[in-house]
């Protein structure tokens, strides 16, 4: 019987692993709006539902998301109202944050997402994975984000300029203060708490401080000597793997956490509708 | 209404149950237990039935984990920011929570049937007092039992949490229990509500809502997130299958990262003794580096056996103060 149980599981993996590699060639080529929601086994009630965002590998079943992902304006590059794509959303993020969950790099793809960012107006970006690796080479990053910039926004890049949010004066030169943009690793997170809390502790120690003025403003206020950016209110995570990965515990409790299966070769479109995601969802703050 | 259901799987559930255990299944599970007040109004009644509801469906989801061989589940009753509500609604939820810890302690027999330990976790002290006190005895009778665990957070929201976990961390050392150094990730893991379980593998939140909402932020980094769109009144085995599917989908990539993070938490932990060896040798002058290295060697050896036992005895004095507080509430 425990084999049969094994044989019958190993095969329902096996269908679900043919069914998100369907879905994402249908994807590629452009087909998704006509087969929706196939990636998701869905064994149980519907119910009703704002639009499922968390899977962008499946559609949104929301009637008025697929108007605003009318393909008829999202063509050419260039030729792109980028800040009139920001206006017709109705709510953008404030702080974006891009969670790197795959195993390749594409450094230019990461730099299209961050200047189209900046292009439909979002103030803040951030970028992290959980090995490091863009922070290590983030030279490398901003060089190809101001490429981008000027290939993307052509003429228009003056308007759009980049601040390098880790401090760095690489490329500060040519830029003014505007559109920070930030690249984080895992000593970002939990490390700084523990730093926070080391410090505090030792204040303690030194009867400059009592425990009991430990509290959420506090901390909060610790962290955000190091993390100036305000809290991400969106985070694109890429790749297949469900979870945060380490990134910022202190600072998502409220942040949207949007997916799309991959960075490599993303489309503009892949960014709008996971816009149109992050506008469609309504915060009750608990109330 | 009981807290755990009695009714067995149907012969397909356990079907299903038996296929699903052939790979990895997560041993402990955190719920966030939303959509209770659309579904009320979806069913045209009161935002009262529809918490009611949810209860119920606690304590099937309960049922389906025990038979899963899930044994510790954490659910997210009732958040600190939720105090905002209307004082009608507030006050609902109270009465609720009144009633289903009076039932726990009715069910005895059952707890001890299954070997559930209960535990409570999040600031106590905002909640009426009789309220505290029910806890208070449903925390104390259970914690004998080990079976399985069940975590309600109630009255609770991660960033308190984090928070609180510092100020014992702090209170420790102003108690001349701990050095400032001694505060580390695995210390304040251990200061936190949750300091008696390993972190969840599996996270679900219904309703369709796709964040953390200030729920086990610092325990979920590398937990599996799983969003159903499914309201939780409504929720199904079949939910709770699929969940565990995407689980199991992510465990290999999961562990991958679990595994990098433990190793650079190590490393850190090394840098940080080695530096406080240096602090400590540069006083000392020796003749060859043989012998520096012997007394190196030592010296750190000695830093990490000092920092377990302060860590050791601190644990064990924060527990007992946690322990006091609950049965100084019981016998109040």
């Amino acid at each position: 019987m425990s084999v049969l149980c094994a044989v019958a599981w190993r095969l329902l993996h096996l269908l679900l692993w043919a069914q998100r590699v369907v879905f994402t060639w249908f994807r590629s080529l452009s087909w998704s709006f006509v087969f929706p929601k196939l990636a998701d086994l869905r064994l149980g009630k519907a119910g009703h539902f704002q639009g499922d965002c968390g899977y962008l590998t499946k559609q949104c079943d929301c009637a008025d998301l697929r108007h605003r992902c009318n393909l008829k304006y999202l063509t050419q590059q260039r030729s792109r109202n980028w800040r009139a794509d920001g206006c017709r959303l109705g709510k953008l993020p404030v702080h974006m944050a891009v969670l790197m969950g795959e195993e390749v790099q594409s450094y230019t793809d990461l730099a299209n997402l961050v200047v189209w960012c900046m292009a439909v107006g979002i103030s803040y970006v951030s970028v992290y994975d959980n090995q490091g690796i863009f922070k290590e080479n983030s030279s490398r990053l901003m060089d190809e984000v101001l490429k981008q910039q000027k290939e993307l926004l052509g003429h228009d890049y003056s308007k759009y300029p980049l601040e390098h949010g880790n401090g760095t004066t690489d490329r500060a030169d040519r830029a003014l203060i505007h559109m920070p943009f930030k690249v984080l690793a895992p000593e970002d997170g939990k490390m700084q708490i523990v730093k926070a809390a080391q410090n505090f502790c030792q204040l303690v120690a030194q009867e400059r401080r009592k425990p009991i003025e430990m509290d959420v403003n506090a901390l909060d206020h610790l962290l955000r000597t190091t993390q100036t950016f305000p809290d991400p209110d969106l985070i694109l995570k890429f790749g297949s793997v469900d979870s945060t990965l380490g990134f910022l515990p202190w600072h998502i409790r409220l942040s949207e956490i949007i997916s799309l299966p991959s960075h490599v070769n993303i489309r503009y479109e892949d960014f709008y509708s996971a816009l149109s995601c992050y506008a469609g969802c309504e915060q009750r703050l608990g109330k | 209404m009981s807290w755990i259901r009695d009714k067995e799987l149907s012969l397909i559930e356990r079907l299903c149950a038996n296929v699903l255990k052939a790979g990895p299944i997560p041993k402990h599970v955190a719920f966030i237990m939303d959509g209770n007040r659309r579904y009320a109004k979806k069913c045209h009644v009161e935002r009262q039935e529809g918490h009611s509801q949810g209860f119920e469906k606690l304590a099937e989801t309960l049922r389906w984990c025990l038979n899963l061989g899930i044994c510790e589940v954490t659910v997210y009753a009732f958040s600190i920011e939720n105090f905002k509500r209307s004082a009608e609604e507030v006050e609902g939820l109270l009465e609720l929570a009144r009633q289903k810890f009076t039932r726990l302690l009715e069910e005895k027999d059952k707890l001890e049937k299954h070997g559930v330990r209960i535990r409570v976790l999040g600031d106590l002290t905002l909640l009426p007092l009789d309220i505290q006190k029910l806890i208070a005895q449903a925390v104390l009778e259970t914690r004998a039992y080990s079976k399985c665990f069940l975590n309600v957070c109630f009255a609770y929201t991660s960033r308190h949490e984090i928070t609180n976990a510092i100020r014992e961390a702090a209170w420790g050392v102003q108690e001349g229990l701990l050095d400032p150094r001694d505060v580390t990730e695995s210390l304040l893991d251990q200061c936190l509500y949750t300091a008696k379980s390993p972190e969840p593998d599996l996270l679900i939140r219904t309703s369709g809502e796709v964040r953390l909402s200030d729920f086990l932020l610092w325990q979920t980094s590398y937990s599996c997130l799983v969003f159903q769109s499914v309201l939780w009144p409504e929720y199904t085995f079949w939910n709770l299958c699929e969940a565990i599917l995407r689980y199991q989908y992510n465990y290999s990539n999961i562990q991958k990262a679990k595994e990098i993070h433990h190793q650079q938490r190590a490393r850190l932990q090394l840098e940080s003794d080695r530096s406080w060896v240096q602090d400590n040798l540069c006083n000392k002058e020796y003749s060859t580096a043989e012998e520096d290295l012997i007394l190196f060697q030592k010296l750190l050896q000695k830093c990490k056996a000092g920092r377990e036992k302060r860590t050791q005895t601190f644990i064990c004095a924060l527990e007992k103060k946690r322990t006091d507080f609950l049965q100084a509430l019981c016998e109040s």
